[in-house]
């Protein structure tokens, strides 16, 4: 069977400018991979060149989910054969109604699945259940998407949307940036609940202490545009007591 | 003067008196703006010059207005006018606190409406002269039925010149929408409004004529002490479409709102224009304006508020912002503030911008569909302007205007044509 996600020489430009360069990585069905790497190293780029977000430009290699490229899918087309990405800074949809906005995206994917939309009660009661497990209120859900939300509120709102669409695989960028210790235990939490045989997560993070809260089961580091090293847990920690400084030269 | 085959057929509009003669006299002295009028800059009408229409005469009362019924409350009273004819049958339709007379030939009424609308006008020139039909509304008490004046036609060989006059007394209220689905040539409608001291109109204007058709259309009202005017416009329809509202604020304490939505795509040209003149203190004044253009299509938004001397504790607030969904459209905005009364708060702006890509991205990192998620943002877009009506039945009657034009065809996604 062939793995979840599979990233094979994947070389990314943002302009003119090279990013990625010559990323492997093989994610299967329900493991847990972080990437650590510095400032700069190209984190970010790789979330939205997984997502296939415009002006990210593969320009080598492949991603292949459950075996079939991604690179010609649309952001939205990936999104509905199971890619998520929780957004480093998730972008505020003024007039959008939360509710209206949280079953448009379900029921893309039912549709996509050819299931039958969700109707409107039992949406909010699917929706009041998920969110009870990450402090959101119904104040929260009713306001439109993202706006007057804090820092913290906002990542949480992440976390339900992922909730709400059980991808086969999320991607969280920076998950933790911007959050309090409290707040990164809620979001952490609510994490974890999903953690499942039939889902995986690449939880990209410049920090080790996300990875306290979300253990991985396997680490990898990104520096200049590659992987540079991979390994368990403990390679977190090691980052941790050491930085990402000679990184660079081990490659 | 520019050639114009109207022209040379109003000279043939005969035996005219009184202030439609006078009318007359201004049209034939004046006739259609050309490109060095200010007003008329950013919508030109050289093309319509060169149409020969003929004006409407005869009224061939179609079952158009059936249509209509099925967008209204269940309730609503229809006026209705095809090809500019009125069809003096819906009297019978009018609900208890309105009375309804013919213009032709009421010399008192005619001159009052003359005072009221866009003085100097084509429009109004062109329109009182031309006059296919004209009626006069009064409305007294609080009336409970909405009037739907609904303009159908069928003819695009001809030029229809609707007149309506509407006084609403004293303490009246009354809702009103006018509703244009006309394939003619050019639909000019000519409307004045007096809304009385303590009185109340809700009102809007749905202008969806065909594809084919200009309109051209002149408003004017004059707003008394402690009135309300909540009124609201959208232009979605015609080839050419302007829409010029002239607004008097001549008593103290009114509120006036008059937000407008145009939608445009292929190469149909919309075009807002307002004129607020605020004359007395303490009144209120407040225009949200939106605009959204595919393809080629152009908008236009004049707004000009003038504050007199007398006007102190004006309030008069102005906000227009146009989205262009292709490279192509383009929009002109051309907002005026002209304040002789010292202690006044007013504001205007403009601006005009593109969806926001990192919005899109947001949606369709969700599964979103581009056209669903460009639909989500327009929606939330001309929501601004849809939640200043205050009337729950008139916001519900626009909305699926809204949605059926976002529906219609795909949006463009990045402006290839």
């Amino acid at each position: 069977m062939a793995p979840l996600l599979e990233i094979k020489d994947l070389h990314a430009s943002v302009g003119d400018t090279p990013i990625l360069k010559g990323i492997d990585l093989i994610i299967n069905t329900g493991e847990i991979h972080a990437i650590m790497g510095p400032n700069g190293s190209g984190k970010s780029t790789m979330s939205y060149v997984l997502a296939g977000r415009d002006g990210y430009e593969v320009t080598g290699g492949d991603i292949l989910m459950n075996g079939e490229s991604l690179l010609e899918m649309e952001a939205d087309e990936r999104a509905r054969a199971g890619m998520f990405l929780a957004f480093q800074y998730p972008v505020e949809l003024p007039g959008v109604g939360g509710m209206s906005f949280l079953r448009a995206a379900v029921n893309a994917r039912r549709i996509d699945a050819g299931e039958k939309e969700v109707d409107q009660l039992e949406f909010v009661k699917m929706v009041r259940a998920k969110a009870k497990h990450l402090n959101i209120n119904d104040d929260m859900l009713k306001r439109a998407v993202n706006v007057g939300f804090s820092g913290g509120e906002k990542k949480r709102y992440e976390i339900l949307q992922m909730a709400l669409l059980e991808p086969a695989l999320s991607v969280l960028d920076e998950t933790d940036s911007g959050l309090d210790v409290d707040a990164l235990k809620v979001v952490s939490e609510g994490v974890n609940l999903l953690r499942d045989p039939q889902r995986s997560m690449l939880v990209i993070t410049h920090y080790q202490r996300l990875l306290n809260h979300i253990v991985p089961d396997y680490v990898h580091i990104l520096a200049g545009g590659k992987i540079r090293r991979s390994g368990g847990k403990e390679l977190a920690l090691e980052v941790e007591e050491s930085g990402y400084a000679g990184i660079n030269d081990a490659a | 003067m520019p050639a114009s085959m109207m022209q040379h057929s109003l000279d043939g509009v005969m035996g005219l008196t009184g202030v439609r003669a006078g009318a007359q006299r201004r049209w034939q002295k004046t006739g259609w703006p050309d490109h060095r009028a200010e007003q008329w800059r950013f919508t030109r009408l050289s093309g319509l010059q060169k149409v020969d229409l003929r004006f409407a005469e005869s009224a061939a009362i179609t079952a158009e207005n059936q249509e209509f019924s099925a967008a209204m409350p269940d309730n609503a009273a229809f006026l209705s006018f095809s090809n500019g004819v009125f069809d003096q049958a819906s009297l019978d339709n009018l609900p208890k606190g309105v009375k309804a007379s013919l213009l032709d030939g009421d010399e008192a009424t005619l001159l009052a409406l003359s005072e009221l609308v866009p003085q100097s006008h084509p429009i109004s020139d062109l329109s009182l002269a031309a006059m296919t039909s004209g009626i006069h509304l009064e409305i007294s008490g609080a009336v409970e039925i909405p009037i739907v004046l609904a303009f159908t036609g069928d003819d695009n060989s001809l030029s229809a010149h609707p007149v309506v006059s509407i006084k609403i007394n004293d303490g009246a209220s009354v809702v009103i929408s006018e509703w244009h689905r006309s394939n003619v040539g050019l639909s000019a409608p000519l409307m004045a409004i007096e809304v009385g001291k303590k009185a109340r109109l809700d009102y809007a204007k749905v202008q969806q004529d065909s594809a084919a058709s200009t309109h051209l259309s002149a408003t004017g009202l004059k707003l008394g002490d402690d009135s309300i005017f909540d009124g609201f416009q959208i232009s979605v329809g015609g080839k050419l479409a302007r829409l010029e509202t002239h607004i008097t604020l001549a008593g103290e304490n009114a509120d006036c709102t008059l937000s407008a939505i145009y939608l445009g795509r292929s190469s149909q040209h919309h075009d807002i224009t307002t004129n607020m003149n605020h004359l007395k203190g303490h009144c209120l004044s407040n225009q949200v304006i939106r605009g959204v253009l595919d393809d080629k299509a152009r908008g236009v938004f004049q707004g000009k508020v003038h504050v007199a001397p007398d006007a102190q504790k004006t309030d008069g607030q102005q906000m227009s912002r146009v989205l262009l969904l292709s490279r192509k459209a383009e929009a002109d905005a051309k907002p005026e503030l002209e304040i002789y009364a010292d202690d006044v708060l007013c504001a205007h702006g403009a601006t005009i911008g593109e969806l926001d890509e990192t919005q899109l991205f947001y949606l369709a990192s969700r599964g979103i569909d581009g056209q669903t998620a460009r639909g989500m943002l327009i929606s939330a877009f001309l929501d601004d302007a849809i939640d200043s009506i205050k009337h729950d039945g008139l916001s519900a009657m626009l909305r699926p205007i809204t949605t059926a034009w976002m529906t219609a065809v795909d949006l463009n996604s990045d402006g290839e044509l």
